[in-house]
């Protein structure tokens, strides 16, 4: 046939005749061959043109979770806004926050359940059913428990969408071997700390709004974005709070502080201690709340008394002075004083005693229960559902990595990391062959990818569950895609107005989905779907507390005297009055005997950490405003917003470097491990010598993630020496060292 | 174009349709390979015949491969999802799906008394536009069918095709990106 044969012609050819009759074979099963459209009448414009607001969505681009409603037209989410009914976040809502539509709409989500029939690492996916994925791990899972026992299993989880599957892995199939990124390589050691000393954990509640001073430590409000809780932070700033910043670098905090303390990293425990031993041996403590509440005060005082503003200034290379105007501030303002506990406080190995610190400082100032102080709202009572009857609690608890090994007493729950590496790795004190991650990317959310990579290689069976293609998920035996926070019914999220000391309210909201699931083009299931099927492929069916997530909802809500209709009839938001959060006093652990008898100091101590060797600097990192670390990194508006992250280098330094502004680098670390990509410089003074600092969760390897992919630097890549903290297990991540690498040459970093 | 071609044509529409959803024994049988090779065969791509034949009928293991390419093309895979099956990744700044490009597509279907069975159905998925085209073939809506080409399905179609001929891995989707071509193509 001729090559410019047209349509046309090819219709009327004869030889189509065998064709017609073989056509309506090629549809072979009904269900295959339905078309996908319904007949419906035209209607005219008007009614689906119009733009719906849904109520009942609850943001996940971070763990905030400010209350939304989606303008949803034809189905079609076109914009997230806060919901006008919230009195926590109101109608804002962040960068990223906004940038949920895109997550929703990213090409590269993952649709379908996935075999992978390359390798580990390498991966060649086959979409597969269902049923053939959860059969394969069920399968695979029982058969590790078989063999290993319950504890041979280890799961990483991340974000509300893990809560329920966790639930089922840690109480019924009964493993101790979870490591959540949130605990192990961010906040677990503070809220230990917390406990240990206050006996409660502090979650991000200090009352910065009412503050007459506010007291940071590395956190950096504004480049680190939680609506809510910048709202605090700002309202106490325009009611005149002084603002003392303590960090190596001039973030954005510390561009509005009042007190900018250009403090050493890794040194901040001896600050926090020469500051305590100044109000002491000056009277200047709040003696009533401590003659009060304070326990061990003596042991206390006797503890630090060496920590004096010189001994404190040398070592954290910060005038004496200026330790003391931080004191004096502090005391002159007493109790009204926020000394905010952080939040990512996993930095040095050295962390507990530092978050122990900022407790007994707190306690010190009597700063507990009183306007601008420690105080956490009282939000509404809500039911429980969704817990898993825990029938394997005694198995889980004697197979705990770290109580065998009577080791991190302070471990917040589940099992440091490094133990569940290590011990899969080398098979001691036994052996683990299963692996699940769920919405945790362990890539790059823990240190040390190498081992990671091992303890993965060895394993019978990894499963990931996961809404995007994240480097972990390039591991996987077989990926399962899960729907988003958009689409599903999930958790509750009970709080208070923002403003403690505003008019005292109490909130209900439930994520509820904003856009329907109902699609051709994909099959995502919710978690507690997935969770149940494969509870009953592993034989546990008769232990499942819920059938759906809107049961576990609506089960929830009930213990509210609330339903999913009332809620939605209250525009999502359920408020009712609140309860006045101040006067609640703290008993305060100065000196601790139980961290005495676990052999760790009883009262605060500072432990030094390796200083950089010679032309290297100390890499630090953060937050961007517009980025939740790499949950966001294949988001096009955000990566528009801030594609790649600068590297901070000290001004001096890059001039003598022959480095300038905007050039394009690379970095290398004390391990001779260099970045796979590069990044811009950003040359300032703002910004210590021996300190380098970029944003954290850029520079993704995985080419699934089509947007994200070489943009930037990942630090995670460069933090090759691991930190341990003693008393939690946690990892310290900044103590890693670089130098700079431009054209292929290798700069060293001027001391 | 006349009654009986019309008809012919919503056949064809639907077979290309089908052609592009994940490979499955419950469609690619004989039948399926016959029409095709039927096709392939009247329009003179010898090649592309016999790059066929070596890669799907002289091995018994012939539809795995066939499942891990789709993914790869279409679904998630590494190095990248080569090229995602619908219109608005091509056609909006931002490649994301359902674009604006998306909605105006489904007003369309809505113009001609249809609508997507699934409540969020992404409107200018490859398939779902070549299903419509086979309702208005069927209809005898010729010039429906040269409207919507022309405003919702040519404006991407050959960067798609594009990308599945320089990125394709196995021949069959080069074969069937060519086929659409030819079947939807502008006729002078
Ligand atoms: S702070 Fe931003 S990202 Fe976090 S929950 Fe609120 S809107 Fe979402």
């Amino acid at each position: 046939m001729a090559l410019n044969l047209t349509r046309r012609k090819f219709l009327q050819t004869a030889s189509l005749a065998a064709a017609t009759a073989a056509m309506s074979g090629c549809f072979a099963r009904q269900a295959n061959a339905s078309t996908p459209f319904v007949k419906k009448p035209f209607t005219a414009p008007g009614s689906f043109a119009d733009t719906k607001t849904v109520v009942g969505g609850v943001c996940e681009m971070c763990f905030w979770r400010c209350q939304l409603v989606g303008k949803v037209r034809d189905g079609k989410l076109v914009k997230l806004e806060g919901n006008p009914k919230s009195i926590d976040n109101g109608a804002s809502i962040c960068a990223r926050g906004n940038g949920g539509v895109k997550l929703l709409y990213d090409p590269d989500r993952l649709k379908f359940p996935m075999k992978n029939v390359g390798k580990r690492g390498a991966p060649q996916w086959k979409r597969i059913s269902w049923d053939e994925a959860l059969d394969e791990c069920a399968t695979k899972l029982k058969a590790v428990v078989d063999k290993h026992g319950p504890h041979g299993i280890a799961m990483f989880p991340h974000g509300s969408s893990a809560t329920y599957p966790m639930g089922f892995f840690e109480n019924v199939v009964g493993t101790p071997n979870i490591s959540e990124a949130s605990f192990f390589q961010c906040r677990g050691i503070r809220d230990m700390a917390y406990v240990a000393t206050l006996d409660t954990a502090p979650d991000e509640n200090v009352d910065m709004a009412n503050a007459k001073v506010i007291f940071l430590l590395g956190g950096h409000f504004g480049e680190n974005v939680h609506v809510s809780h910048v709202k605090r932070y700002l309202k106490g700033l325009e009611n005149g709070a002084k603002l003392v910043v303590v960090d190596p670098r001039f973030s954005a905090s510390a561009a509005k502080a009042h007190t900018w303390v250009k403090i050493k990293p890794g040194t901040d425990t001896a600050f926090l201690l020469a500051i305590m031993n100044h109000l002491v041996k000056t009277g200047k403590y709040n003696k009533a709340y401590v003659e009060a509440n304070g326990e061990g005060f003596d042991k206390f005082s006797k503890g630090i008394s060496l920590a004096t503003l010189d001994w404190a200034a040398k070592i954290c290379d910060v005038p004496a002075k200026q330790i003391k105007e931080v004191a004096e501030l502090l005391a002159a303002n007493a109790p009204n004083v926020s000394i905010h506990p952080g939040r990512h406080v996993s930095w040095n190995g050295n962390d507990f005693q530092r978050e122990r610190s900022l407790a007994c400082l707190t306690g010190l100032l009597g700063a507990i229960g009183v306007k601008g102080g420690f105080v956490a709202g009282k939000g509404p009572k809500v039911g429980k559902a969704g817990g898993w009857p825990k029938i394997n609690e005694e198995h889980a608890e004697a197979h705990a990595l770290h109580k065998m090994a009577k080791k991190y007493q302070f471990s917040p729950p589940g099992t440091p990391t490094d133990m569940i590496r290590d011990a899969a790795v080398s098979g001691k004190p036994y052996a683990i062959k299963g692996f699940v991650a769920w919405g945790q990317n362990p890539i790059q959310t823990v240190p040390g990818e190498d081992l990671t990579i091992k303890m993965l290689q060895q394993m019978d069976f990894v499963m990931v569950c996961d809404i995007m293609p994240t480097d972990i998920t390039m591991y996987a035996d077989i990926l399962l895609p899960e729907s988003s926070y958009l689409e599903r019914y999930d958790m509750i999220k009970p709080g208070t107005q923002w403003d403690l000391s505003g008019k005292q309210e109490q909130y209900i909201a439930a994520r509820m989905p904003l856009v329907s699931m109902t699609a051709a083009d994909h099959e995502r299931k919710d978690p507690v779907w997935i969770t149940n099927e494969l509870a009953k492929r592993m034989g546990l069916g008769q232990h499942i507390p819920v059938k759906t997530q809107e049961e576990k909802t609506e089960k929830m809500l009930a213990g509210a005297n609330l339903s999913i209709e009332q809620l939605v009839k209250e525009d999502g938001i359920h408020v009712q009055p609140g309860v006045d959060p101040y006067g609640k006093v703290l008993k305060v652990k100065f000196f601790s005997q139980e961290l005495a008898e676990a052999g760790f100091p009883a009262v605060p101590t500072y432990l030094p950490v390796p200083e950089p060797p010679k032309g290297f600097a100390r890499l630090v990192y953060g937050r961007a405003p517009v980025h939740t670390f790499n949950r966001s990194q294949n988001n096009v508006w955000l990566v528009n917003e801030m594609p790649e992250n600068p590297v901070w280098l000290n001004d001096e330094s890059a001039k003598k470097m022959g480095l300038k502004d905007g050039d394009r680098i690379e970095l290398v670390n004390q391990d001779g491990v260099k970045s796979q990509t590069s990044s811009v410089l950003k040359v300032t003074p703002g910004i210590r010598k021996d300190t380098i600092y970029m944003a954290h969760g850029y520079g993704t390897k995985n080419p699934a993630m089509t947007v994200g992919v070489g943009k930037g630097i990942d630090d995670q890549s460069l933090i090759t020496k691991l930190a341990v903290d003693p008393e939690t297990g946690a990892h310290g991540m900044r103590n890693n060292f670089v130098k700079f690498v431009k054209n292929g040459k290798v700069l060293s970093i001027p001391a | 174009m006349s009654q009986t071609t019309s008809i012919s044509m919503a056949e064809i529409y639907r077979f290309l349709a089908q052609s592009m959803r994940y490979p499955s024994p419950d469609w690619m049988q004989a039948d399926y390979f016959s029409v095709l090779d039927t096709f392939i065969a009247e329009l003179g791509w010898d090649t592309e015949t016999q790059a066929l034949g070596q890669s799907l009928f002289e091995s018994d293991d012939w539809l795995e491969p066939l499942q891990v390419e789709h993914t790869r093309l279409f679904v998630n895979a590494i190095p990248t999802v080569i090229a995602p099956p619908y219109g608005s990744v091509y056609l909006s700044a931002d490649g994301m799906l359902y674009g604006p490009s998306a909605e105006k597509t489904k007003q369309f279907y809505r113009e001609q008394g249809f609508d997507l069975a699934g409540e969020a159905d992404i409107p200018d998925h490859i398939s779902f536009e070549l299903d419509f085209l086979a309702l208005l073939a069927e209809e005898g809506k010729s010039d429906e069918e040269e409207r919507f080409l022309s405003l919702h399905f040519r404006p991407w179609f050959p960067k798609f095709q594009a990308r599945i001929l320089q990125e394709g891995r196995h021949p069959f989707y080069g074969v069937l990106v060519n086929l659409i071509d030819f079947f939807t193509r502008e006729e002078m």
